[in-house]
């Protein structure tokens, strides 16, 4: 039977009779089967790596934050949960935040994988099931995939499966969320570490087929630059602006530009996740991306009122509600274009372009609903041809004029209730002060640390446009805002992996730092730079997605060099990569999936547990996630966790309401198995999180270079690792860090520049005995170094065992 | 200690660079001379952490001046031997770099190095610093220098004396390293650094094989093994000799037995087909036999195309790696094909049919004379039909392996004679017995003009 397969074809012997094959249920799952690979685990249920967050949890246990006190799910309630107090339906007050987290790591996973399933039907449409998946240089081409349910798709049309699996979990997960279900709160935490793998799945799905069928970059080190800032927006053509994260439908705007000559009179721009996937459409083969990107969800606000934009369209996730009502206010006609946003707009799929374009452009209809993409493509160009001269010509603009700049300026009370809405608490009355006194300096520093939520606005009680202040007093410098982004490479090739294996052997590559996420930073966007550069100084692999790679694009160095233009893009020592989108994290645990694979051969079909086991002991990575504020950042963020690789989050991330911490001083939580033997083997506390949260970039530095610290390290990799360490503690905190003594095991992991002095200091502080001589220690270290020790969490994978 | 000197030491600014307009001072380089020498030397002929300059100093050179320079280092200790010299040397390029402010590139009598401004605005101002700093380094990664004394010169005559001494060493080093092979030593080393990564891989470093990144050969096993015995490289003694060709050592297997626990006993160092050395994941070249020609062809990880085999790099070294032991597949460093006993047993070049262009290119000088042209490249062969053709017309050794096994093709070939469109399954089935509800008897049915449309077929178990 496995030699049947999909397609149509003829029998010989049979007289014109053809037949079709549509799908066959249980073929990969069998064909892998046969081959005698397959995992434990192939498409694991809610309780099928259960012990395997169960042993994450013992050491990195939960601690929580509620955001609320209280419960209001069912008509029982509302109940106080305060005081160990119990919930009419018998619920603590840990247990529900563990619920929260869940739901919050779900509705992520969700947003991702209802993306997924749009575009894969959408795709599977349009190139049929049989479109083959090609993603560059691999030998494993769907690495999550392949890892969690032990299908190894070849064509889009096997990626269905792997969906119908994904939803089948987010329905079960979801289901559990019911008043009256789980009672413990570790489970709800496992249940989290599930949604949060099954997220992983979802946005590899989406962004395998993306790139295989829209000619985006496949593992491309050398992806073409985009230009991005709202400063590189020409704002004298026509500008169309697209905003969300599922680029199907804009790729029909794209392509009807290029067929009626339209693309160098209309400026494209988008904002979000879409704004990076049109800079990778049909980018396979090089080019210059014609698209240009404006930013980050906070720079959605600030640019609908800036007036620019000549018509929205919309599609899906981290799209503001009020896109509709801030657009209509400046006359700027807004297209829907995905059921997931639909402003209660008429649904004009059906109707004639020409009709939908009249009403729109006469002002008669503020928007429309058009799900139907080959419209959508002549509807919106020709749409902006039309509208953009009106407009222009009225030169419409929420940003106030001089003189109403000094009355607005003039007109605050100080009473600093803006200050108490907003997020970040920005000085917002003293630079009105300043403003008033002719010195916008304050405004121009406050425009990029605001994040345009306009809640300021809500509660000012004059009434004061406080963002349209902030965006009139910053024109100077938005019109600088002029960066570069490397366009989203998709997954890390497999001989990328192999050369770098050398340098990460060799500790020459201390670590792999992934930044991702959203834009709620909690002091703007210089942080991220920062952060980048010195990573990436240091040899650090720095690997970057959605608007984490937006908002680095945005400074220079002396040279007027962005970071994407000072760094090369190949997965090695010291260079920076943009895996794309949201979608395209999905490649970064996917590397490590790779690693186990490509140096190791573990067999990683349906075997999540084991490869989770190896990176967690192994692979030395870390994430970042600067300005997390979506409940995708919590799923993608958990999905890392679950694989082993631990999870920074700033200071705003403490509304996730949980963090999961080690206890460094608790040995017992630091000791696995040496799989050669099955005898325990101490482990060094590093990381001692798996995710948590810090509070200013300062901190993160040395915690980045400590988190890359892994149990296997032989001594030149322990050497770097430790040397950043020590290094950046002292560069950023002032201080030796507290417990560098811990990761030594001999002489040969000490810095080297620093060997005698921290020799002297482990001697007289910590009571080792040192030979003096020969430079050796000869007693104090709590571990030893072995390079051919094989740690392992899982007894059933040790010898002896 | 590392906080006396006026600069921070650290591998961070190893990718520092000091452009034109940051630079206080430019030393050797292309459009000046200077060299950098290690030499061993007897522990009474030096004076541990002595400096000696001849010719002007950092302070009395003119901001964005030129000069030469030669930096020669004497160490001396009990382990120290004139074997490890140009491992040591080679340090030098790395420490210095280590040293903010301070820019080293290439090495031996191509070094160019700058300092910057900005570093010496921060107290640098005298070579005695940056040498100091650098033997410091030497010392604490080296401990087997028990003793080092640097001398830099920095005037033209003296440089040029020395110079031509210095150009010797390192002919008589390359040619002593050229001319050391597996039969003239009585230890290897083994590698286990990437067990790390590759649990289970370990590396035999020989005079005649490079480890399979390509980072380590035998002189740096050698000097690792004197620093740290123990550590994760160390010595194998070779033991018995057992197949000199294809490289089979007592010593060798018994460690290959020991470290993988049992899974294999032997290895033959230089044999593709019979007991090979295991892979890791980094090696830089993947081989692969090519049954169709009973050739060996490899291909490097740069290498974006597919193989005459229609696979890319990707998938071939995806067959081949975790310290396994996989006939077929053999992972190398490129400076392999440089060795004398490249796959010596298997045929050695002859057995080569295809390489990649530039790997071909890299390696163009090692390849023995008489083969060179008959190696095919993409260029000249990129399926299996125009490979076969092109060895053919350049008669290639490997056509003597043919002529058997072209008797037995022409009889594979009636045997698949006139292949059919057939779909796979049921071949043969016409008119098909459809399974039935019940019994074993079934239903026929007779299709024609038919057109079977299936939505789903499940497979299931059968119970």
């Amino acid at each position: 039977m496995s030699k049947i397969s999909t397609g149509s074809f003829s029998i010989e012997e049979l007289e014109n009779v053809q037949i079709t094959i549509g799908s066959i249920v249980g073929a990969i799952e069998k064909k892998a089967e046969d081959e005698g690979e397959m995992g434990p685990t192939p498409k694991p249920g809610i309780s099928g790596l259960r012990d395997w967050d169960h042993k994450l949890l013992n050491r990195y246990e939960p601690v929580y934050t509620p955001m609320c006190d209280q419960c209001c799910y069912c008509t029982f309630g509302t109940c106080d949960l305060t005081g160990n107090k119990e919930g009419a339906c018998g619920i603590d007050m840990k247990t529900h935040q563990a619920r929260e987290f869940l739901l919050r790591v779900i509705t992520g996973a969700a947003a991702h994988a209802g993306h997924g399933r749009h575009l894969l039907h959408h795709l599977i449409e349009t190139h049929g099931a049989d479109h083959p998946i090609d993603v560059g240089p691999t030998n494993i081409k769907a690495p999550v995939i392949q890892t969690v349910t032990g299908i190894k798709p070849e064509t889009i049309g096997d990626l269905e499966p792997v969906l119908d699996y994904v939803e089948e979990q987010l329905t079960q997960l979801l289901a559990t969320i019911h008043a009256g279900q789980e009672g413990a709160a570790i489970d709800f935490e496992s249940k989290a570490m599930h949604g949060g793998m099954i997220d992983h799945v979802g946005m590899e799905v989406s962004d395998i087929a993306q790139i295989s069928c829209l000619g985006m970059p496949k593992a491309d080190s050398e992806a073409p630059l985009a230009e991005i800032g709202m400063g590189s927006i020409d704002s004298t053509k026509p500008v169309l602006l697209c905003i969300g994260h599922n680029v199907a439908g804009v790729t029909y705007i794209m392509d009807y530009m290029e067929e009626h000559d339209l693309t160098d009179k209309i400026e494209l721009a988008g904002l979000c996740c879409t704004a990076i996937d049109m800079t990778r459409y049909q980018m396979d083969n090089g080019g210059t991306p014609t698209a240009k990107i404006v930013g980050s969800l906070a720079k959605e606000l600030k640019y609908i009122r800036s007036g620019i934009p000549d018509v929205i369209v919309v599609d899906e996730q981290c799209v503001r509600a009020d896109v509709l009502q801030e657009a209509q206010a400046l006359s700027i006609p807004v297209i829907c274009t995905n059921e997931k946003i639909m402003y209660g707009l008429p649904n004009r799929t059906k109707d004639d372009v020409d009709d939908i374009l009249n009403d729109l452009a006469s002002g008669k209809e503020a928007g429309a609903l058009v799900l139907e993409f080959e419209k959508l493509g002549e509807l919106a160009p020709r749409l902006v041809m039309e509208v953009a001269p009106i407009r222009k010509e009225k030169g419409i603009t929420a940003l106030p004029t001089d003189e109403e700049f000094k009355e607005l300026t003039n007109k605050c009370v100080h009473c600093l209730v803006c200050e108490m809405a907003c997020p970040m608490n920005l000085p917002i009355s003293d630079a009105m002060t300043a403003a008033a006194d002719g010195d916008l300096t304050p405004f121009e520093i406050l425009h990029d640390k605001c994040i345009a939520c306009g809640r300021c606005e809500q509660e000012c009680p004059k009434d004061i446009d406080i963002l349209n202040v902030i965006e009139k007093a910053s024109q100077k410098v938005i019109r600088e805002e002029k960066g570069m982004m490397r366009a989203g490479r998709g997954q890390v090739s497999d001989p990328e992996i192999r050369e770098e294996g050398v340098n990460l052997v060799l500790g020459t590559t201390p670590g792999i730092v992934a930044m991702v996420g959203c834009s709620n930073y909690p002091d703007g966007t210089k942080d991220l730079y920062d952060i980048a550069k010195e990573m990436l100084k240091r040899s650090y692999i720095v690997v970057v997605s959605g608007c984490t790679a937006m908002d680095l694009g945005m400074y220079k160095n002396e040279e007027g060099k962005t970071l994407y233009e000072e760094f090369s893009g190949s997965f090695l020592k010291g260079n920076l990569l943009n895996v794309g989108s949201c979608v395209s994290n999905s490649h970064i645990t996917a590397t490590t999936i790779k690693v186990a694979a490509i140096f190791a051969q573990r067999n990683v079909t349906g075997n999540f547990e084991e490869i989770a086991d190896y990176v967690t002991n192994r692979v030395g990575a870390v994430g970042i996630a600067w300005g997390a504020y979506s409940q995708k950042a919590a799923s993608i963020g958990t999905g890392c966790t679950r694989l082993g690789v631990p999870v920074i989050l700033g200071p705003h991330g403490s509304k996730y309401r949980r963090a999961l911490i080690g206890k460094p001083y608790d040995s017992d939580k630091w000791s696995v198995y040496d799989a050669r033997n099955g005898e325990e083997l101490a482990i060094p506390a590093a990381p001692d999180y798996l995710i948590t949260t810090v509070d200013n970039a300062e901190e993160i530095m040395p915690m980045l270079a400590k988190s890359c610290i892994r149990p296997t390290d032989n001594n030149m990799g322990r050497m770097i690792k430790l040397t950043h360490y020590i290094e950046l503690s002292k560069k950023y905190l002032g201080i030796m860090p507290d417990d560098w003594h811990t990761f030594v095991r001999t002489e040969t992991d000490l810095p080297l520049a620093k060997r005698e002095e921290l020799l002297k200091i482990l001697e007289t502080e910590h009571g080792w005995e040192i030979d003096w001589k020969k430079k050796k220690i000869l007693s104090g270290p709590t571990m030893k170094f072995d390079v051919s020790a094989q740690p392992t969490n899982l007894k059933r994978l040790c010898k002896e065992a | 200690m590392a906080d006396e000197f006026p600069f921070e030491i650290s591998p961070m600014f190893e990718g520092e660079r000091v452009r034109k307009d940051g630079m206080y001072v430019e030393l050797a380089g292309p459009k000046s001379k200077g060299f950098e020498l290690v030499k061993s030397v007897e522990m009474d002929e030096i004076e541990d952490g002595k400096f000696t300059l001849i010719g002007p100093d950092l302070s009395e050179m003119e901001e964005g001046s030129r000069h030469p320079i030669a930096m020669i280092y004497r160490i001396a200790g009990e382990l120290v031997e004139q074997d490890l010299e140009a491992i040591v040397e080679r340090r030098n390029h790395d420490f210095q770099n280590y040293i903010q402010g301070v820019m080293h590139l290439n090495q031996r009598y191509d070094i160019w190095i700058r300092v910057s401004k900005d570093a010496m605005k921060k107290g640098l101002n005298s070579f005695e610093q940056i040498a100091k700093a650098t033997m410091m380094l030497f010392k604490n990664e080296l401990p087997f220098i028990e003793k080092i004394e640097a001398t830099y010169i920095t005037d033209l005559a003296g440089v040029e004396k020395e110079l031509d001494g210095a150009i010797a060493t390192y002919t008589a080093r390359d040619e002593r390293t050229r001319d050391l092979h597996d039969e003239d030593v009585d230890v290897f080393y083994g590698c286990t650094l990437c067990q790390s990564f590759a649990p289970t891989n370990v590396c035999v470093v020989t005079p005649d094989r490079i480890s399979l990144c390509g980072a380590i050969n035998w002189f740096d096993g050698r000097a690792a093994a004197k620093v740290d015995p123990e550590g994760p490289q160390f010595a194998i003694e070779k033991g018995e000799v057992i197949d000199a060709e294809g490289g089979e050592y007592s010593g060798v297997n018994a460690l290959a037995k020991s470290l993988s626990n049992g899974e294999y006993d032997r290895i033959k160092l230089h044999s593709f087909f019979e007991y090979p050395h295991t892979s890791c994941g980094c090696f830089e070249v993947v081989g692969f036999y090519i049954p169709e020609v009973d050739g060996i062809g490899w291909v490097d990880r740069d290498f974006m195309g597919t193989a005459p085999n229609g696979l890319p790099f990707s998938t071939m070294a995806g067959q081949t790696g975790g310290g396994k032991q996989i006939v077929g597949f053999l992972g190398i460093g490129i400076n392999y094909f440089r060795s004398p006993k490249f796959i010596e047993v298997d045929g050695g070049w002859d057995r080569v049919v295809w390489m990649p262009k530039l790997l071909k290119d890299k390696v163009l000088a090692d390849i023995p004379k008489d083969i060179v042209d008959k190696v095919a490249t993409e260029e000249d062969a990129s399926d299996l039909e125009s490979l076969k053709a092109f060895l053919k017309e350049k008669n290639h050794p490997i056509l003597e392996r043919w002529v058997e096994e072209e008797e037995d093709e022409a009889v594979e070939e009636t045997a698949t004679a006139a292949p059919t469109m057939q779909m796979p399954m049921m071949a043969a089935g016409a008119p098909m017995a459809m399974p039935a509800g019940s019994g074993g008897s079934g239903v026929k049915i007779i299709l024609k003009n038919a057109k079977v449309s299936i939505d789903r077929v499940i497979i299931k178990k059968s119970e």
